[in-house]
């Protein structure tokens, strides 16, 4: 199995997925959710249900004309308000909708954030992630010490790392004017999991390749990477669908709260799997080659064979 | 097997029972220990959390003590209204964080903690012959009617633990009911079951009619007792001109009644409950007056709070509010346990389809890792969240990760042509570094997780880094220690030696 040889066809994959992405985060960003945003967020569950278009009107005769209405696959509401309500705004709420649409109303989940709360939290979220990717920096770089270039083995695996965020963030940020999904505190949480896990992939390659160069001197650099990734593949493969099992479960048949909690989870575990296979040693090749020499060139033929 | 082998074994399955029995059963706990706990998203209930307007606090008291008084106000509230179970929290300078597991009706929970604390004084109901009153007396009358009909304000009836049990008053057609606490109209037949001695306690009101309250208490402060009989220490309390007349009015009226009787008592009343009952001892106080009991300068100290939070005015702001429907917690737990018990059951079938009798022996690793993982989640006690479920299922998914690496490398090394013994120690050996490392950057994920989980407040995201911390730590030493040794006392037999190497191959 000669993986490195057609290492361009799966950077040109990795591209694939992760341009679209970048393009709508550019374009639209993602969408914040209560946690980030303030304001309030209710599922409300009718019983007999009610038609969508009857309760936004409803809700506009209420006086709660930027009310937003999402309605859920359980036939639940999810109803978003830009602002707080008091105690008593609610319960006169959940009584009005009751008596003017004839139904039971039942609020099965209500979160309000305040302003200041919504921009600390979005404070916290940037300290975690920026003390987080350099934890991470800091660890890759202790880690491969006694690797011969620990900075080049450093940054690949850095690289790896951005792209298994940059899928995901593009995934949702696509899913946000799509599907309307929001990202909240949960959401880092997750891409901060990630980030952790798409380290622990890479390194378990890295550490293979580092063990081979050292008992097989002389072979080609190429070659070691290669023959590196082909023995710890089955590793890789297994452990990743090990996880990917009890996620699939999860996102499957597990609690609708936290379903985009896992999803992340679960398409970062996929392609934190696929970079520390396909590219973060790959790209080890390319810069020991400084192939990028080449790329310019009417030849662009690796040199290099595996 | 070596010795030390043997030992380790004898150990690991130590362990495993130890750990069984801490976590079996889930709900409760053969050791005596309580079940496992459950956060709000699971068990139902609201999380709040409130600014505090300080700017409008009483000047005499610090910003900490303040907090601490406030924070004993809703302490009480809560109680009284009979949540089990309640976390309240001051979070930094001027915030707290009050959790409220299995609140039905969220919306008078809240109006209940945030409303401002009401201080009042009051006394017993005496009919016309001096004698005091109690419940009994109305719960035989054939028509509720007030026996004092000069006071036409509510009665109060306080249970056992001083809490409102019972109010007797005129609804607004003009009817004489008993009420509970909430306004719910009470049946005579079911008050009759209860404590049927509970004194009546009517308004304190001065000659003008005007009612004692808090708002007419200047200071209220612990000071250690000048008295002689023994008490340590006492409450000092002043009023201002106005409370110091209506209060000697009182004085004088509660004074001409029978010493050491009920009926010469005040009721100290704050938001409803009694907090203390003093025994009037003169006639006239002239705006001071010291409360003695039996105080020790810590319960004098807590009266004084008391007295001080029914005065206290700042304001409590709702800048944070999580509920969760207990059906729908209910559900979200059933659910996720269920998905959880499948995934985990993919991942032994693949074990043992991949790896055969090494899986079987992973997946016995793999029953003392979910032991140990648990026993640790209930001795700390960590409270179980959704996503501290998954988190915990994502570590089973890790803990398998380090077999995995493990039994590759033994393959690797059977392969070279090593005995299963050195194959084995081999595999262990080599596979530990990367086991080790690839974990590490697991932890740093964790640590600053739970970093940002405690500051902003959200119970949910601390959940998940703790136990996929504890999971994956518990993890390392399970695919270490635990499979190693069930591996090395198979491979000692010549039967297991057979099987494993046929298994391999």
């Amino acid at each position: 199995m000669n993986i490195v040889n057609k290492k361009y066809w799966f950077f040109l994959l990795s591209a694939i997925i992760i341009i679209p992405g970048i393009i709508s985060l550019a374009v639209s960003g993602l969408k914040p959710g209560t946690d980030f945003q303030s304001g309030t967020t209710m599922t409300v569950n009718f019983q007999p249900s009610v038609e969508e278009g009857t309760l936004r009107q409803e809700l506009t005769t209420l006086k709660y004309s930027d009310a937003v209405v999402q309605k859920e696959a359980s036939g639940d509401y999810i109803i978003t308000l830009a602002g707080q309500i008091t105690t008593d705004e609610r319960a006169q709420l959940e009584k009005d909708l009751g008596t003017s649409l004839n139904t039971t109303v039942t609020i099965s989940s209500y979160e309000s954030v305040a302003p200041s709360v919504a921009s600390q939290t979005v404070r916290n979220a940037t300290i975690a992630v920026a003390v987080a990717a350099v934890g991470i920096l800091l660890y890759i770089t202790f880690a491969f010490r006694k690797m011969p270039r620990p900075l080049r083995w450093g940054t690949c695996a850095v690289i790896a790392l951005i792209h298994d965020v940059l899928v995901v963030l593009g995934i949702f940020s696509i899913l946000g004017w799509a599907a309307g999904v929001k990202v909240d505190a949960l959401f880092i949480t997750g891409m901060l999991t990630v980030a952790g896990y798409s380290v622990h992939d890479t390194i378990v390659v890295f550490d293979r390749i580092r063990e081979n160069m050292s008992k097989r001197v002389g072979g080609e650099f190429a070659e070691v990477v290669n023959y590196s990734i082909v023995q710890t593949l089955v590793r890789s493969l297994n452990t990743s669908l090990t996880v990917i099992f009890v996620l699939l479960a999860l996102l499957l048949l597990g609690g609708s709260t936290i379903h985009y909690f896992v999803l992340v989870l679960l398409i970062g575990v996929t392609t934190g799997t696929y970079s520390s296979i396909f590219n973060a040693s790959s790209l080890l090749i390319v810069w020991e080659n400084r192939e990028w020499n080449q790329w310019f060139h009417s030849s662009r033929k690796a040199k290099v064979t595996g | 097997m070596k010795k030390r082998d043997t030992y380790l074994f004898v150990f690991v399955i130590f362990l495993f029972v130890l750990a069984a029995l801490i976590v079996l059963p889930l709900n409760g706990g053969l050791l005596g220990n309580k079940g496992i706990q459950l956060g709000l998203d699971l068990k139902g209930g609201t999380y709040l959390v409130y600014q505090v307007d300080l700017s409008k606090k009483d000047p005499s008291m610090t910003d900490a003590q303040a907090m601490t008084a406030i924070q004993k106000t809703i302490e009480r509230r809560v109680n009284a209204y009979g949540v089990t179970e309640p976390i309240i929290q001051i979070q930094g300078n001027d915030r707290m964080i009050v959790q409220l597991p299995g609140v039905k009706d969220v919306n008078q929970a809240v109006k209940l903690i945030g409303q401002t604390a009401f201080l009042e004084f009051r006394e017993v109901e005496v009919d016309a012959s001096g004698n005091p009153v109690t419940i009994n007396n109305y719960l035989s009358q054939a028509n509720l009617a007030f026996i004092d009909a000069k006071e036409t304000g509510p009665r109060y009836f306080v249970d056992d633990n001083n809490n409102l049990a019972a109010v007797l008053q005129t609804d607004s057609n003009g009817n004489v009911g008993f009420v509970d606490a909430n306004g719910k109209a009470l049946d005579i037949a079911t008050l009759k079951q209860g404590n049927t001695q509970m004194s009546s306690w009517i308004a304190a009101r001065g000659d003008n009619g005007t009612q004692l309250t808090g708002s007419l208490l200047t200071k209220a402060a612990p000071e250690v007792s000048t008295q002689t009989t023994g008490s340590q220490a006492d409450v000092n309390i002043s009023w201002n001109s106005e409370g110091t007349t209506i209060f000697d009015q009182i004085a004088a009226r509660l004074y001409a009644r029978p010493s050491d009787s009920v009926q010469r008592g005040l009721g100290i009343f704050l938001d409803n409950a009694l907090i203390s009952a003093p025994q009037i001892q003169e006639q006239h106080y002239g705006g001071q007056a010291i409360i003695i009991g039996n105080f020790t300068m810590q319960s004098a100290t807590n009266l004084a709070n008391l007295l001080s939070s029914g005065r206290l005015n700042a304001p409590l702001n709702i800048i944070q509010q999580t509920d969760v429907d207990a059906t729908l917690g209910s559900d979200s737990l059933l659910l996720s346990m269920r998905a959880g018990l499948i995934g985990i059951a993919l991942v032994v079938i693949f074990m043992i389809v991949f790896y055969r009798w090494l899986g079987v022996l992973a997946t016995s690793a793999l029953l003392v890792y979910g032991a140990i993982a648990l026993a640790i989640f209930k001795l700390i006690p960590i409270t179980l969240t959704l996503p501290g479920i998954a988190g915990f299922i994502i570590s089973v998914g890790m803990a398998v990760d380090a077999n995995v690496l493990i039994f590759e490398r033994m393959k690797e090394e059977l392969r070279l042509g090593r005995t299963l013994e050195a194959g084995v120690a081999e595999g262990f050996q080599r596979a530990w570094p990367s086991i080790r490392d690839s974990n590490a950057s697991t932890f740093i994920t964790c640590i600053i997780l739970y970093w940002f989980g405690s500051t902003f407040g959200t119970f949910i995201v601390k959940g998940f880094a703790v136990t996929l911390f504890l999971g994956v730590a518990v993890s390392m030493f399970s695919a270490i220690t635990v499979t190693r040794t069930f591996l090395t006392a198979v491979v000692s037999t010549a039967t297991g030696k057979s099987i494993i190497t046929r298994g391999i191959k």
